[in-house]
C-alpha cells in the first residue's frame, strides 16, 4: 500500500500554536494528549490500518487493592476500541467526538457540565436519521473513557458534574478569589462545586478553626445537624454528599484531610449502600480507580450507624427496614472486597447486619428524639472513640 | 369426419371410467369383445366408448333402470327364480331404449365440461375459444393475435367475443365446428395440442343457447380478398347437428372491400379489421369475477406460457389490458407420433387389430406402433406364441390378451421424444418477465421423458422479487406516476400502479405513511409524497405472502383443483428452505415468488374429464422435482448472494456513516485536511469490507459470483423497475397493430 501523508492546514497549525501559548501548563499537557490521540488516527489511516485506541479497563477485574497505600489502584489491562468493528464503530466515533469537544473547551478556556457536553456533541449524523448521542448516559461513559484514555482528569478536560453536596462550618474558603465564610451560610450551606482544584478553591490552614470534618450521607440529615448548630458546638466542618458522593465532594474531603490535616468522620445509613459509600470515600471506587490516588482517604472513619445501634440506642421495632435479596447479596459482595476482607470489625459488622436482617437509616434515631443524633449519638461516639476504621 | 366411437377407447378417461362402473354393476360381458364385434350398434353414449354402456342410459332414462333386467337387453341368466313381481317385460322396456345424442348427454352433464356454475362457464367459454384460436394459428404457422372482449348485456348475461388472426375456416366447416359436439381434428392423432376432444367451443355455444336463447355468432375470413362468412348457429341437441339461423339457413356472405366494416357492423357484431381470422361471439348466463379462477388470471397466465401470442383484453368494466408478444418466433411444430406399445391397453389393442385386418401380426406391430422394429415384433410374437405371419384377422380375444402380455414382457425402447414442443427456457424467461414483476428469473427445461409409453416434458420457470419494483421507485418517478394516475385514492393508485401489490400491502403502506385512505393522489403535497415514498420502501410487503404457482398443461393454464395436482404436490414436497426461501412444513414457501410449471405431452394425464389437475405418475413427479430443483438452485444462489451483498453493504454503510464524523472530529483536533483523511479512511473501510466479500457463505462454500450466475442462459436478472410488468403507467403505450 502506498503511504500518503495527509497535509495539515498551515493556517490552522499556526493558529493552534498561538492559542496554545495562552494555555496553562496543565491545559497544555491535556491538549498534547488530545492531539496525540487525533494524530494516531491520521497515522493509522496513512498506513491503511485500523485506527484503534486502547482504553484502560474500568472493571473490578482490572482494579487492585494496595494494602500498603490503602487505596484501590487501576490495573494494566485495556480494551481495544476499533473503528472498523461493527460493534465498536459508533463508540469509536463518539470517543473522537468527545476528544474534539474537550479540545474546543480547552481552546476557549471555558468549562461545561456533562450535560452541556452532551448537547455540544449531540447532532444528527449527516445523511442519516441517527444521532451521535441519544442519552446523556451515553456521553457520560464515553467521557470517562476519554479521561482514562488520555490520563486526564475530568476537570482537566474542562468538564464538571452537577453540584450535589453542601458544606458548613468554621472555615473560610477562597473560591474564585472570593473569601467565603462557611460559618455564615445560614440554613443552605456552601454548595461544594464540582471542580475544587487549587486553581478555583484555595484552602488556608490559618483560616480554618474546625478540628474535624463530619460527613453525613444526605441532605436531610445534614439539615438536622446544621439547624442544631452542631458544627458550632463541636467546632467542625459539616458536609453531605447527597448519597454517593461525587468526585467534587470526595476531592474536597481529600483536600480538607490532607491540606488542613482534619480527620474525617462519616455518619451513614446502616445498610450495604452506606457501607459502600464509606468504602468509596476510603479506598476509591472501582469505576474511577485511576482517581483514587487523589481522592481516596484511607484514614476516614465510620461513626455510624452500626448494626448494634438498634439494641444500643433501644430503638423501636417500627424503624426496622427488612433487607431484601439484593441487599443481602450486596452485603456479601462488600464483605468479600479485599479491603474489607481482612478487617475483623467490619466482617463482624456486616455479619451482624445480615443476622439482624434489617437495615437502619440515620433518620431512625429521630424516633428517640428530634435532636438525639446531634446532641447524643454523634458526640457520644466521638467521645468514646467508637468507630470503625 | 365423424367420430368413430371405438377409436381411442383405451385413452379416453371418460370411457374408462364408465366401463369400470358398468363392470361394477355386474355386467358379466368380457370387457372388450363388444367393441370389436358390434361397435356401431352401441353408439348410445355419445362419448367415444367401446365398452362403456348402460351407465349413461341409466342416467337419462331412469324409469328403465332395473337392476335385474340389465338395460342393454342382455339375457339375465342368473335371474332369481323367486323374486318380486315383474314390472315390465323385455319388450316394453325395449320400446323406451333409444340412442342418446352426445349433445343431449353433455347438455345434461355440462359440469363435465366445466360449466358447473356461471362463473366457471364464462371462464370455460373464453378458454375454449382462445385455445382453439391458438391451436389454429399455430397449426397454420401464423403468429397469433387474439382479441377477447367481454361485455355485460344486462342481468347476469355476458357477451363473449373472441377473435383471432388465424387462417379462417372454410364456409362449409363453420357450422360443423361450432355447432356439433365432438367434431374436430385433434382427437385422432397423438400430438401435443391444447384441445383434445373437440367438445369445448361447441359446448360453450350450446350452453349459451340454453341459458340465453341467443345463437352463436361466427364470422370468418380466409383471405384479404375473400368474402367473410357470417353465421348464426345453434346446436340441435337431439341430433347433435348445427342449425343455421341466418340467411335462410345458408349464412350470410360479406364481400370484401370498403363497405366490409359497415356491413359487419349492420349485423351487430364486432370485427377487428384483419385479412383473415375468425371471431366467435357467444352470449351466455355468467358471472364476472376477478382474482383466482378468473378470466383475467387465465389470460395473464396464457400470456406467460405463450410469449409468441399478443392478447388484447377488454373486460366488462371497459378496462383494457394488452399483453404484447415478447417473442416473434412460433414454437416448433409438434410432431404427430404413433402410439407406443407400452401405452396401449388391451381393449385398444384389439380395436387396432380390428382396424387393420389385412396384414400379418408382425406387420401390424411395426406399422401401428412406434419403436417396434421387425426384431422386436418377432420377439413379441415368440413370447406370445403367435406366428409372426398370422393374419390380424385371426387374432381373437385370447390371442390378443397373450399379445398384450408379451408386449409388457418385452423390452422396447422408449418412444421418440422429439414430438414434443416445449416453450423453451429463453421464452419462459421472456414470458415471465413480460407479465410477472420481479428482479430475478430462472427457467429449466428438462429433457423429455416417458410415462406409460407417452412422451412428456417438464418445464419450470421462477420469478422472484415481485414487489421489488415498488421499493426501487425514485422520487422523480413517483411524482410522475402520481401526476399520470387517474385513481381517486392513494390506495387505489398503489394497487393499480404496482403489479403484485395486494390491497393488504397497500393498507400497510398507508398506515405506515399515516396518510388518509381516501386522500387523492393529485392533492398530495411534496412532503406527503416523501413520507409515502419512505413508507413504500420501508414496509415489508412480502410478509405473509406465499409462493404463487402457475400450472400449465400443453401451454394451457390449469386454474382449479391445485391440491390434487401432481405439480402442486411436487412443489410442496420440495425443500425450498435450502434455496433461501422460508417454508413451513407441508406448506408453500413464503416470499415474493412465482413458479410456473409446464407439462407438455402428447397425452396429458388429467385426473378428471374437466382437465383441472395432472395425475401423479411417479415418472412425471420425478421430472417435476428435478426441474424445480434446477431453478431452485439458481434462486438459492441469487438470494444468498443478495443477502450477502446486503450484509456487506450494511457493514459498509455503518462504517461510512461514522467515518465522516471521525474525520471531522480528528481534523478539528489536529487540523489535518478533513477530505484527505476521509478519503483514506474510506479506502481502509472499503478494503476491510472487501476482505469480507470473499468470505465463504453460511455453508462454508465460496460464494459463486453473481456475474457468473448472470451469464447462465437460463437466468435473467433485471432492474426491478425496468420490468414491463412491474409498473402500470396510466397512458398505455401505443398499440402495436400489424
Amino acid at each position: 500500500m502506498a503511504k500518503t501523508t495527509i497535509r495539515r492546514k498551515r493556517g490552522a497549525v499556526a493558529e493552534a500554536k498561538e492559542v496554545a501559548a495562552k494555555l496553562s501548563p496543565r491545559d497544555k499537557k491535556t491538549m498534547g494528549s488530545i492531539v496525540g490521540l487525533a494524530d494516531g488516527v491520521v497515522v493509522a489511516a496513512e498506513k491503511r490500518k485500523d485506527p484503534a485506541v486502547d482504553i484502560p479497563a474500568r472493571t473490578l477485574s482490572n482494579v487492585r487493592y494496595s494494602p500498603r497505600k490503602g487505596i484501590i489502584e487501576m490495573g494494566n489491562s485495556t480494551n481495544r476500541r476499533q473503528l472498523f468493528d461493527l460493534a465498536q464503530a459508533k463508540a469509536y466515533m463518539r470517543t473522537m467526538l468527545v476528544a474534539s469537544g474537550c479540545k474546543k473547551l480547552l481552546l476557549q478556556g471555558k468549562s461545561t457540565s456533562l450535560r452541556g457536553m452532551y448537547y455540544m456533541l449531540k447532532h444528527t449524523i449527516e445523511g442519516t436519521k441517527e444521532n451521535t448521542f441519544d442519552d446523556q448516559e451515553e456521553s457520560d461513559t464515553i467521557i470517562e473513557d476519554v479521561e482514562v484514555l488520555l490520563g486526564s482528569l475530568r476537570e482537566e478536560l474542562h468538564l464538571y458534574a452537577q453540584k450535589k453536596g453542601d458544606l458548613v462550618g468554621n472555615i473560610i474558603i477562597n473560591d474564585s478569589s472570593y473569601d467565603i465564610d462557611c460559618s455564615r451560610m445560614g440554613s443552605g450551606g456552601y454548595g461544594i462545586p464540582s471542580i475544587v482544584e487549587p486553581e478555583v478553591i484555595k484552602l488556608d490552614p490559618k483560616k480554618c478553626d474546625a478540628k474535624f470534618v463530619l460527613h453525613v450521607e444526605k441532605d436531610t440529615v445534614w439539615q438536622r445537624f446544621n439547624e442544631d448548630r452542631f458544627w458550632e458546638k463541636q467546632n467542625c466542618i459539616l458536609t453531605h454528599g447527597g448519597g454517593q458522593p461525587t468526585r467534587g465532594i470526595r476531592r474536597m474531603l481529600y483536600r480538607l484531610h490532607n491540606e488542613l490535616k482534619l480527620p474525617i468522620y462519616c455518619v451513614l445509613d446502616n445498610d450495604p449502600w452506606g457501607y459502600y459509600i464509606y468504602s468509596v470515600i476510603k479506598q476509591g471506587s472501582i469505576n474511577l480507580a485511576y482517581e483514587s490516588q487523589r481522592m481516596a482517604i484511607p484514614d476516614v472513619r465510620y461513626l455510624g450507624l452500626r448494626s448494634k445501634d438498634f439494641e444500643r440506642c433501644q430503638l423501636s421495632d417500627s424503624v426496622k427496614i427488612a433487607l431484601n435479596d439484593s441487599d443481602r447479596k450486596r452485603a456479601k459482595q462488600i464483605a468479600n472486597y479485599p479491603w474489607f476482607a481482612k478487617k475483623r470489625d467490619w466482617q463482624r459488622e456486616i455479619e451482624k447486619m445480615l443476622k439482624n436482617d434489617f437495615k437502619l437509616e440515620v433518620e431512625s434515631l429521630i424516633s428517640k428524639d428530634i435532636s438525639y443524633v446531634t446532641e447524643q449519638y454523634v458526640p457520644a461516639r466521638l467521645e468514646e472513640k467508637d468507630w470503625l476504621d | 369426419m365423424l367420430l368413430a366411437p371405438s377409436s381411442f377407447a383405451g385413452e379416453n378417461r371418460l370411457a374408462v371410467k364408465r366401463s369400470k362402473k358398468s363392470t361394477k354393476r355386474g355386467t358379466r360381458r368380457p370387457i372388450s369383445t363388444e367393441g370389436v364385434e358390434e361397435p356401431k350398434q352401441r353408439r348410445r353414449v355419445a362419448a367415444p366408448s367401446t365398452n362403456g354402456d348402460g351407465h349413461a342410459e341409466d342416467e337419462t332414462d331412469d324409469s328403465a333402470a332395473d337392476d335385474i333386467a340389465e338395460t342393454n337387453g342382455e339375457a339375465t341368466d342368473d335371474a332369481p327364480t323367486k323374486g318380486p313381481k315383474r314390472r315390465a317385460t323385455a319388450q316394453s322396456m325395449a320400446a323406451k331404449q333409444r340412442d342418446i345424442s352426445v349433445s343431449e348427454f353433455f347438455a345434461k352433464n355440462r359440469h363435465l365440461l366445466g360449466f358447473d356454475n356461471p362463473r366457471k362457464a364464462l371462464l370455460t367459454t373464453v378458454k375454449e375459444a382462445v385455445d382453439n384460436s391458438l391451436d389454429a394459428c399455430e397449426e397454420a404457422g401464423i403468429l397469433p393475435e387474439i382479441w377477447v372482449h367481454i361485455e355485460a348485456t344486462g342481468g347476469d348475461r355476458y357477451k363473449v367475443g373472441v377473435q383471432d388472426n388465424g387462417p379462417g375456416i372454410l364456409k362449409k366447416q363453420i357450422p360443423l365446428i361450432f355447432g356439433k359436439l365432438l367434431y374436430g381434428s385433434k382427437f385422432h392423432r397423438l400430438r401435443q395440442s391444447r384441445g383434445q376432444q373437440g367438445i369445448g367451443i361447441s359446448a360453450a355455444g350450446m350452453y349459451g343457447v340454453q341459458t340465453t336463447g341467443k345463437p352463436v355468432k361466427i364470422i370468418s375470413k380466409i383471405g384479404a380478398n375473400k368474402a367473410a362468412h357470417y353465421y348464426e348457429i345453434q346446436i340441435d341437441t337431439k341430433k347433435n347437428e348445427p342449425q343455421i339461423l341466418n340467411g335462410r339457413g345458408e349464412g350470410v356472405e360479406i364481400p370484401p372491400g370498403k363497405n366490409e366494416q359497415a356491413a359487419i357492423a349492420k349485423h351487430e357484431i364486432e370485427w377487428e379489421p384483419q385479412p383473415h381470422g375468425t371471431r366467435v361471439t357467444i352470449e351466455l348466463q355468467a358471472k364476472f369475477v376477478r382474482g383466482r379462477g378468473s378470466v383475467d388470471e387465465y389470460l395473464e397466465q396464457t400470456a406467460i406460457a405463450n410469449p409468441h401470442v399478443t392478447l388484447h383484453y377488454k373486460d366488462p368494466d371497459g378496462e383494457s389490458r394488452d399483453y404484447p408478444r415478447s417473442a416473434d418466433r412460433l414454437p416448433a411444430e409438434p410432431k404427430e407420433i404413433k402410439p407406443h406399445p407400452y401405452g396401449v391397453e388391451l381393449g385398444r389393442l384389439i380395436t387396432l387389430l380390428h382396424d387393420d385386418p389385412n396384414s400379418t401380426v408382425a406387420q401390424f406391430l411395426t406399422s401401428t406402433f412406434s419403436r417396434v422394429s421387425g426384431q422386436v415384433a418377432r420377439k413379441i410374437c415368440t413370447t406370445a406364441k403367435i406366428s409372426t405371419r398370422a393374419s390380424t384377422r385371426r387374432i381373437g380375444r385370447k390371442e390378443a390378451d397373450s399379445l398384450y402380455q408379451a408386449i409388457q414382457a418385452t423390452r422396447i425402447a422408449a418412444p421418440a421424444t422429439d414430438c414434443i414442443s416445449p416453450i423453451g427456457e429463453e421464452l419462459i424467461l421472456k414470458g415471465l418477465h413480460q407479465v410477472v414483476p420481479g428482479e430475478f428469473y430462472a427457467a429449466a427445461t428438462r429433457p423429455p421423458a416417458v410415462y406409460r409409453g407417452n412422451p412428456f416434458q417438464i418445464e419450470v420457470g421462477i420469478a422472484y422479487g415481485g414487489q421489488a419494483a415498488m421499493q426501487h421507485v425514485t422520487k422523480e418517478l413517483l411524482r410522475e406516476l402520481i401526476e399520470e394516475t387517474d385513481a381517486r385514492t392513494i390506495r387505489q393508485f398503489l394497487i393499480h400502479t404496482f403489479n403484485g401489490l395486494g390491497s393488504e400491502a397497500a393498507d400497510r403502506i398507508l398506515k405506515e405513511s399515516k396518510l388518509g385512505t381516501r386522500q387523492s393522489p393529485s392533492g398530495l403535497k411534496p412532503k406527503e409524497a416523501e413520507t409515502l415514498l419512505a413508507a413504500m420502501k420501508g414496509v415489508n410487503i412480502s410478509e405473509g405472502q406465499s409462493m404463487e404457482v402457475l400450472r400449465y398443461a400443453n401451454r394451457v393454464p390449469l386454474q382449479f383443483s391445485p391440491a390434487s395436482c401432481a405439480i402442486t404436490q411436487t412443489i410442496l414436497g420440495t425443500n425450498w428452505r435450502s434455496y433461501g426461501l422460508s417454508q413451513s412444513r407441508g406448506g408453500l414457501p413464503k416470499g415474493p415468488v412465482t413458479v410456473m410449471v409446464h407439462v407438455a405431452s402428447v397425452w396429458v394425464p388429467f385426473t378428471s374429464e374437466s382437465k383441472e389437475a395432472i395425475a401423479s405418475y411417479p415418472e412425471i413427479q420425478k421430472e417435476l422435482r428435478l426441474a424445480l430443483q434446477a431453478v431452485g438452485r439458481h434462486l438459492g444462489t441469487y438470494i444468498r448472494r443478495r443477502l450477502k451483498v446486503k450484509q456487506q453493504s450494511d457493514r459498509r454503510q455503518i462504517f461510512l456513516r461514522y467515518l465522516g464524523e471521525v474525520a471531522t472530529a480528528v481534523s478539528e483536533i489536529n487540523a489535518v485536511d478533513r477530505a484527505a483523511l476521509y478519503d483514506q479512511l474510506l479506502s481502509v473501510a472499503k478494503k476491510r469490507t472487501a476482505d469480507a466479500d470473499v468470505k465463504l457463505d453460511d455453508r462454508g462454500r465460496p460464494i459463486e459470483d453473481l456475474a457468473e450466475l448472470e451469464k447462465a442462459e437460463n437466468v435473467l436478472i433485471v432492474d426491478p423497475t425496468a420490468a414491463p410488468a412491474a409498473i402500470n403507467r396510466a397512458p398505455t403505450e401505443p398499440e402495436t397493430k400489424t
